[in-house]
């Protein structure tokens, strides 16, 4: 982020000591934000109305963040559904900032096409979201598929799967549409480089050890994991078409250990 | 939800779970995650202005947006609690 000029903060409701005590324990280096009262969690206007005001978690947002510009605009912003779940920050910096050189992915080479599969983090916690990408480069002369297509092709298609994936959401772009005069045909294709960006969701896992949580599902370990990955395409040039492919690949996510609450302040 | 079913949940798990959390079920758990993501907003919008604020930081340093951000622009996390 530093890299990219953008720096970061942290809001929360909490007293200056609560955030003194955290960030020494943690060391963090950016600020933490103290909004006794959530004036400003108000303001933005994510103030969780759900919560009754004798309650001691009374003032606290729906947790998400946002991207603002240097002229004050929100320029991105991710909120999820569940505040069991967050964005890595790494996937709005990915999204906003580019993908290229992050260093975590994969890379696929076939005689046709040239892909990789990039994340926007190596690590990160059970029930976060991450920032995705999917290059292709296509060799010359030829081509793969997109949607909608006739069923006797196979349309490019990335896949992953296996206990850490909650779900993937990445479109690619638009194909291009091309007639291929040997079959008459008008076909959706991509030619040359493509890129797609979206977001890979880990599956939630209880943080702590407890009883009641362990209906919900199995633990993810905190450890270095494989994500089972396809990539899916057929190759054609103007005179050939080669069977469908499905070139399967791994890719390494590391999920961190939970934190233990904050220390107390004092 | 109804905003007294959502209150009653939500006092009643962080009861249980300063008795050590043993009477907490499955099904309160999810009821409990629930009630507060019921309705869940997420504020501004794209490409709108956010309000002005100075806050203080952890050392006690008063801290606007204006002073926070970079060349390129300023992460700003909302979350729930650094104290729990």
């Amino acid at each position: 982020m530093k890299a990219q000029g953008i720096n970061a903060a942290s809001i929360t409701y909490d007293a200056r000591e609560v955030l003194s005590a955290f960030s020494s324990a943690y060391k963090i280096e950016y600020p933490m934000l103290s909004d006794v009262g959530s004036k400003v969690i108000r303001a933005f206007g994510i103030f969780n109305t759900n919560i009754p005001p004798d309650h001691a978690f009374y003032g606290v947002p729906w947790p998400g963040e946002y991207l603002v510009a240097p002229d004050g605009t929100v320029r991105d912003k991710v909120f999820l559904p569940s505040y069991e779940h967050r964005a890595s920050a790494t996937e709005v910096i990915f999204r906003n900032c580019g993908v290229d050189n992050t260093g975590h992915g994969v890379e696929i080479k076939t005689t046709v096409v040239d892909a990789s599969v990039t994340l926007s983090s190596d690590r990160c916690f059970a029930g976060q979201e991450l920032g995705i990408a999917l290059d292709l480069n296509v060799k010359p002369g030829w081509h793969l598929y997109g949607k909608p297509l006739p069923s006797n092709y196979r349309p490019t298609e990335l896949v992953l799967s296996g206990p850490l994936v909650d779900h993937l959401t990445l479109e690619l772009p638009a194909p291009q549409t091309k007639l291929m005069k040997a079959l008459d045909e008008t076909l959706p294709i991509y030619e040359g480089k493509v890129r797609a960006v979206g977001k890979l969701a880990i599956k939630w896992s209880p943080p702590i050890p407890a009883p009641f949580l362990l209906k919900i599902g199995p633990a993810i370990e905190a450890d270095a994991h494989k994500i089972a990955g396809a990539l899916r395409y057929q190759a054609c040039s103007e005179t050939v078409c080669e069977a469908p492919e499905e070139i399967r690949f791994e890719l390494p996510l590391t999920i961190e250990k939970g934190v233990p609450s904050a220390p107390k302040p004092g | 939800m109804e905003a007294q079913a959502k209150a009653n949940i939500l006092h009643d798990i962080v009861r249980k779970m300063g008795a050590g959390g043993a009477e907490i079920t499955t099904e309160g758990w999810l009821d409990f995650v629930e009630a507060q993501n019921d309705g869940f907003k997420t504020g501004l919008a794209i490409g709108e202005k956010i309000p002005d604020f100075t806050l203080p930081d952890q050392r006690g340093a008063m801290r606007s947006w204006r002073d926070l951000t970079g060349p390129s622009g300023l992460l700003l996390v909302f979350s729930r609690s650094a104290g729990w």
